[in-house]
């Protein structure tokens, strides 16, 4: 084992010797994904909208009644008007309905009249976001987001009113006091306010993180190529003949692509932060943590695309092709919200997609970390595939 | 003379070759064997089931008393391995070459740089040794391929086609190295489509073609089996036993 580790760090030691060497390719991984971002952040620049931020449409079909006898749809819509951080209007559910059918409103959120009885039963109730058809994706995304911080709030209530009801049983569920609850501080210092702010709509705060998983993702496919060659010129059987155990030649192969794809993280993200003012949105160890993820299912994708082909060409052919066709699929060309339908649904079999979809989270939509921990752990798993099908696949002998 | 390889009924067969077929020989402690043979005899394929690389279809190799195919790494302790391709990374120097493969081998940094600084004065290369390999001539490239398969230490070396495509002093370089080399106690097993070359170098030589050991022996008694061995050229020993019809 400590042979193992010994023999992968050395080797990926020589890798990276190579690869400072190697100007051309370093300008590949480190330079022209900038220049992409540069000329596609000007490119995307209209996607945003044109007010300074969205006026989000909320409104509520619970009667009068149940309202003044503390609805919590009532006390949210109140808490929501009086947070100066956000631009919520109050619409008439029927007006609301018929502004969407009309085009004049994009959408709302809208709370159904069994709201606060659904709540308080334990039942789960549902907030409804509502869009017109050619609604654009921001205007989504910021109703949706409106939408989560308000159900993670309420239910957050109903499992107190819950465990109140369980401690001091029936008679002790008060509405007026739930309602006040509701009315507390943390209601509305939801993360929505970053949606509609203009900063959240530098399309460099896409562009970056797909074109960075994009060349990560490259460099670490061109991996195949370099050890295709080495079959070729069979240096893998001399290492193999000289005492190198094959798994220590797969580990320092990826240990190799890690380096690299760190040193393009080191590069990349900083030159985004500086140069095209991109935002890290509210959690920036999430969006490093997504990034090291990417890194880490890349070169495994790499050592396990090395196994599957045989000749230099093929490894250059598959490396290529891969890249460019799992680039847009997983959204590293446009945002996969824009995309239609069936293009997010192909994003899903592509790590690419699942990284892209967390940076777009967190850096456009003001998610918390916690929000990316499925994707986080879905890239670990493309991670662990691909390295599975390396050491099953990988040869040392040259292509017959 | 002990044998310190004794390789017994050797087979390897693919898809539609049979490459190597039921070959056995034995190669003395500090001997030079040389394997000669037509394009595809099957001369590389039985090297790399020799030096661990290839597993054999059938029949197995003891090397200083491990089997090839049940203690590869005892074997891999044992061997040196010069390939008949140019294995070695073009855009790193030599120095920083031999050092790679010298610590892939076990040797600490400091081990390694010791022995790659000897190696390279051994090859004639000291003072281009922090270039880069890719700047050198065709020469010089063979010469560090070979000292690459030095770094290990090792007691038997495998030498394929050392000397294609150079001139005569670094051939004649490569020869004293191969020589002093056996001096100093090591085993060659060394293969090569000059005739001459085998003539000066081998002490014994098997002729393989199509797969099979053909012929076995020293060289007079090759030349002698053919005719008469003051004025009989190993070329025309090779032509006497594999035949002119060419081959792929
Ligand atoms: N990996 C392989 N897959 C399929 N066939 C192979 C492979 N390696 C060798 N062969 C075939 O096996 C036979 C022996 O090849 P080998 O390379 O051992 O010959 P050789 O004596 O070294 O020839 P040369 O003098 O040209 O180097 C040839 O017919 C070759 O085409
Ligand atoms: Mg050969």
């Amino acid at each position: 084992m400590r042979l193992l580790v010994r023999q992968a760090f050395i080797l990926s030691a020589k890798d990276m010797r190579v690869f400072v060497r190697d100007w051309p390719g370093m300008a590949f991984a480190l330079i022209l994904p900038l220049v992409f971002v540069f000329g596609f952040s000007l490119a995307f620049s209209g996607v945003g909208p044109d007010d300074e931020r969205l006026r989000l449409a909320v409104a509520t079909e619970e009667s009068a009644a149940e309202e003044s006898a503390g609805g919590l749809s009532r006390q949210t819509l109140d808490a929501l008007a009086a947070s100066p951080e956000t631009d919520v209007r109050e619409w008439d559910a029927g007006e609301a309905a018929a502004a969407v059918e009309d085009g004049s409103l994009d959408g709302y959120v809208l709370f159904p009249g069994d709201f606060t009885q659904r709540v308080l039963s334990g039942g789960g109730a549902e907030i409804r976001v509502m869009l017109a058809g050619g609604a654009p994706p921001e205007t989504e995304a910021a109703l949706r987001g409106l939408a989560s911080a308000v159900a993670g709030r309420i239910g957050a209530i109903s499992l107190i009113a819950q465990g109140t009801a369980e401690l001091a049983g029936p008679a002790a569920l008060d509405l007026a006091e739930l309602g006040r609850l509701a009315e507390a501080p943390p209601l509305i210092s939801f993360s929505i306010e970053r949606v509609g702010s203009r900063e959240a709509f530098n399309a460099s705060n896409f562009t970056l993180p797909g074109y960075l998983t994009m060349f990560v993702f490259f460099i670490a496919a061109m991996s195949a190529e370099a050890i295709a060659r080495e079959r070729q010129t069979q240096t893998l059987e001399r290492l193999l003949a000289n005492g190198a155990r094959r798994p220590a030649i797969i580990f320092g192969k990826m240990l190799a692509s890690l380096y690299r794809g760190f040193l393009q993280l080191a590069v990349l993200w900083p030159a985004g932060i500086f140069a095209f003012s991109i935002d890290f949105g509210v959690s920036p160890v999430a969006v490093i943590g997504v990034s090291v993820m990417m890194v880490v299912a890349a070169a495994a994708f790499g050592v396990m695309l090395a196994s599957l082909v045989g000749s230099v060409k093929s490894a250059t052919s598959a490396a290529v092709f891969t890249s460019l066709t799992l680039a847009p699929l997983g959204g590293c060309w446009w945002p996969l919200f824009v995309a239609p339908e069936w293009l997010q649904t192909l994003g899903l079999f592509t790590p690419h997609g699942w990284a892209n979809d967390a940076f777009n989270k967190l850096m456009l939509f003001g998610a918390q970390g916690a929000d990316v921990a499925a994707n986080l752990a879905v890239l670990a798993l493309f991670a662990a595939a691909f390295l599975a099908v390396a050491l099953l696949r990988f040869r040392s002998a040259p292509a017959t | 003379m002990d044998d310190f390889l004794a390789a017994d009924n050797l087979s390897k067969r693919f898809d539609g070759v049979q490459a190597v077929d039921s070959v056995s020989f034995a190669i003395r402690s500090q001997e030079i064997f040389g394997l000669l043979g037509p394009n595809g005899a099957g001369k590389t394929t039985t090297i790399r089931m020799l030096s661990t690389v290839l597993a054999p279809d059938g029949g197995d190799v003891e090397i200083g008393g491990y089997s090839v195919t049940r203690e590869s790494d005892e074997v891999r302790k044992r061997i040196g391995v010069c390939p008949q391709e140019l294995a070695l990374y073009p855009e790193l120097s030599a120095s920083d070459n031999l050092v790679f493969f010298g610590r892939m081998a076990g040797l600490s940094g400091r081990e390694a740089k010791s022995l790659a600084a000897d190696t390279l004065e051994r090859v004639g290369l000291a003072d281009r040794a922090k270039d880069a390999v890719r700047k050198y001539s065709g020469g010089m490239k063979r010469r560090v391929n070979i000292a690459i398969a030095l770094m290990s230490r090792p007691q038997l070396l495998f030498l394929d086609e050392p000397t294609v495509g150079i001139d005569p002093q670094s051939r004649n370089h490569i020869f004293d190295t191969v020589l002093a080399l056996r001096g100093e106690g090591m085993t060659v097993l060394y293969t090569t489509h000059y005739m001459e070359e085998a003539d000066r170098l081998c002490d014994r030589i098997g002729v393989m073609d199509n797969g099979r050991l053909i012929a076995l022996g020293a060289p007079a008694e090759l030349k002698a089996q053919v005719g008469d061995p003051a004025t009989t050229t190993l070329e025309e020993v090779f032509l006497n036993f594999t035949g002119r019809s060419l081959r792929d």
